[in-house]
């Protein structure tokens, strides 16, 4: 099963430690085969809106800067307790901050 | 420490809890211990305890920041306290103590060294070991590897709860009693080494993979399983470029899975597949695979070339844009190093797209004779197929109505006979109906011993096919390919039947392609060597029994002889006895290798298990360092005629000058 794993600001500052940290971790979650993709996101975004025939499209940001989503994994896992677990590990480097886990489902 | 708001708290959420982090870090831990304890049960013991200790401790003191290292924390510390009991007690009976630097490692915390990824190679390695049967193989891995309870793998393998913990159990004591080193095999052995634990993957994932979806939730994913253990080991072993192929075969079998059954649950073949359905992330993770198995370089080994046969079908965006002509080159390469019938029967078949039906039936129906073959629905299915696409509608009805007949799947049953009703039927009475007809005739006794011949005669002619239509060839074909093989008296006994059943059907000549069999016949001709090394390289079958025929046929020894050596007999460098009385090649060179790995002294060919104590032998037909005793003649022959499906005696294998 599939977890799409979002996340928003963290405390921890983005310095050399933090990058190896999360190098190693994406590194050993890669060689397990869970890792399926990760990526930072851009902040702000486009929103696209459709009412009847009409499409708008709007500049972000939409949110509060603190419920914006900065960074995503995709992961694959065996069960649900998996995905939180895997979850747990990456709050344990990033710091105070939110993440959302979401089952991929189809 | 987390706490959790909403669901999934209390017990039951703190055991799923621990199971998760026991299943991502159980294979670390393990094989840590193993190198600790030198004992494969033990480590699993001392682990079990960690988890207990675990299940007692967080209710109250919460989940630690860090499971897994507490886990290998307390783990390592039951080990030590083990290893200190240990050398009291042996400086308590005036022994040596026995020290192992390994036990002041208390640090506990898994720091990511490189001696970790060592240790679960290790312990790979020690899980497919050669002295384990084929079926114990699957059940340690996954065990020790991927962290599954007893429960599960009999789940997963549909066998009962007892059955896996025999098993499991079975194989650690062997190992013990094989003294199996914690050692990385040294690099004469290695390959050996290394190609049973890509085989163990592999069915493990096959298994997954030919399972019915959907019928049990709680099954475990073992394609799931597969996988890691193959991602892990690519990380282990990254310079190996089968590693690498079999990931690539694997997930890009793996980003069909959801494409190759229809809605009924009917198989859909590759070709009819919605390409559209193919998982593009598994096919992203085979091409980087097999990309990293290219730049390697080499000589392709088996399952580099059939994930770069899985390649060529991913690259595909329709099925027509296939390049057939690849995978038909790629396939003979294949059935060079993999000469099972079954590789050749899935060459015929792109050898039938790629230059056309007339040149894919000369290869299948080359094969109509493998009585290895003999009851396998894909081969009348797919001769139907090039059948039909040679216009020869009859011959293809016959065909698909036999694979239909033959195939256990209800819903392939179903399509092979829709495929079969679209050819209309010629008149005339049926040879199922006829075959029935006339053992209803006969009285209970004849009936009973010709039902026999005639079941085989209809399955292999096909029941649908019109009895007027029969030619002597087809069922002299199909007797040969049933009983060709067996004892003269065994011949005539079906020669017979079907002398009777053609003599009832008013067209005796049917029968006239059948010799009588002188039954005091000269001795049974040897078996072909292709036979044998087929029977020699198939993965399925013990590396014992492989080394002993591999060893008869080779060397061409009596095989009282070969029953009768010790290792010490042996000088393995030279590839002979040491009186050169007995002497082998290299495949045998190769088997021996993987035998013996780590026992110097002994019989060579070892019984599966310790006699009881009241049967216990002395003296040279004991392996001194298991207790196990020397494979008797009469075991030999069984298991022989067991592979070869009763037809083959031990001597059979000498190659007579």
């Amino acid at each position: 099963m599939r977890y799409l794993m979002t996340t928003g600001r963290n405390s921890r500052q983005p310095d050399e430690a933090l990058f190896a940290d999360m190098g190693a971790f994406i590194e050993e979650m890669t060689a397990a085969g869970i890792l399926i993709t990760t990526g930072g996101l851009e902040p702000g975004g486009v929103r696209m809106t459709s009412r009847g025939d009409e499409i708008t499209v709007t500049d972000g940001p939409f949110v509060e800067a603190k419920e914006e989503i900065l960074g995503f994994a995709l992961v694959e896992v065996s069960s649900h307790e998996e995905a939180l677990e895997v979850a747990r590990r990456f709050r344990r480097i990033v710091g105070d901050g939110d993440s959302v886990l979401h089952r991929v489902t189809g | 420490m987390t706490t959790t708001r909403g669901g999934g708290d209390g017990d039951t959420g703190l055991h799923a809890r621990v199971d998760a982090v026991w299943k991502l870090e159980s294979a670390r831990i393990v094989a840590a211990l193993v190198r600790m304890v030198h004992d494969v049960g033990l480590a699993e013991e001392l682990a079990q305890d960690a988890l207990v200790a675990a299940l007692e401790q967080w209710p109250a003191s919460g989940v630690p920041d860090n499971p897994g290292a507490w886990l290998t924390a307390v783990a390592k510390r039951r080990a030590v306290d083990h290893l200190r009991r240990a050398e009291r007690a042996e400086r308590a009976h005036g022994a040596l103590a026995y020290a192992d630097e390994d036990a002041d490692e208390t640090d506990g915390a898994g720091d990511g060294t490189g001696d970790e990824d060592a240790d679960v190679l290790r312990l790979m390695f020690l899980s497919c070991h050669p002295a384990l049967r084929t079926e114990q193989r699957p059940a340690l891995v996954l065990r020790l590897l991927g962290g599954l309870r007893t429960d599960e793998i009999a789940r997963a393998f549909l066998v009962d709860e007892a059955t896996v913990a025999r098993r499991i159990a079975d194989a650690k004591r062997t190992l013990a009693e094989a003294g199996a080193a914690f050692a990385m095999p040294d690099r004469d052995e290695l390959a050996a080494r290394l190609s049973s634990v890509l085989e163990v993957v592999y069915l493990v994932f096959n298994e997954g993979y030919a399972a019915t979806s959907g019928q049990d939730l709680l099954r475990p994913d073992l394609c799931g399983q597969a996988l890691r253990l193959g991602h892990r080991l690519a990380a282990l072993a990254p310079g190996e470029p089968e590693v690498h192929g079999l990931v690539a075969l694997m997930e890009l079998a793996a980003s069909r899975a959801a494409a190759r059954t229809g809605p009924a649950g009917e198989p859909v073949p590759l070709h009819e597949q919605d390409r559209g359905r193919w998982d593009p992330v598994h096919v992203r993770r085979g091409f980087t695979a097999m990309l990293r198995a290219r730049d390697l370089g080499g000589s392709p080994g088996p399952y580099v070339l059939q994930a770069a046969i899985a390649v060529c079908h991913a690259q595909a965006r329709r099925p027509e844009d296939t390049d057939w002509t690849a995978i038909a080159t790629l396939y003979d390469r294949l059935a060079a190093l993999l000469p099972t019938p079954v590789v050749a029967l899935n060459r015929a078949v792109a050898v039938g797209r790629a230059h056309g039906p007339a040149a894919g039936l000369a290869l299948v129906d080359a094969l109509r004779d493998d009585p290895r073959l003999r009851d396998y629905h894909l081969l009348p299915g797919v001769r139907a197929d090039l059948l039909d696409r040679l216009g020869r509608g009859e011959e293809a009805r016959r065909e698909y109505a036999r694979a239909a007949a033959l195939t256990r799947n209800d819903a392939e049953r179903a399509v092979l006979a829709a495929r079969a009703a679209g050819h209309a039927a010629p008149a005339g009475a049926m040879l199922e109906d006829r075959a029935a007809a006339f053992l209803a005739g006969l009285d209970a006794p004849a009936a009973r011993a010709y039902g026999q011949t005639l079941r085989r005669l209809v399955r292999g002619l096909g029941g649908t096919t019109p009895a007027a239509a029969l030619t002597a060839d087809d069922v002299a074909r199909v007797v040969t390919a049933s009983w060709d093989r067996a004892a003269a008296a065994t011949w005539n006994r079906h020669r017979a039947a079907v002398r009777s059943f053609a003599a009832w059907l008013e067209h005796p000549e049917l029968a006239a392609g059948l010799e009588r069999r002188r039954v005091e016949a000269p001795p049974a001709p040897p078996v072909d060597p292709a036979r044998v090394a087929a029977l020699c390289d198939d993965p399925a079958l013990p590396v014992r029994e492989r080394a002993l025929w591999s060893l008869l046929h080779e060397s061409g020894a009596p095989v009282g002889v070969v029953l009768a050596l010790d290792v010490d007999d042996l000088d393995r460098d030279d590839r002979a006895t040491h009186d050169h009385t007995v002497v082998w090649r290299s495949r045998t060179a190769r088997l021996l290798d993987a035998l013996l790995a780590g026992r110097t002294r002994g019989p060579v060919f070892l019984a599966d298990r310790r006699p009881g104590p009241a049967r216990a032998r002395t003296g040279a037909d004991r392996c001194p360092d298991t207790g196990r005793t020397r494979l008797s003649y009469e075991r030999a022959e069984y298991l022989f005629k067991q592979a070869t499906g009763g037809e083959a005696t031990l001597r059979r294998l000498r190659v007579r000058a």
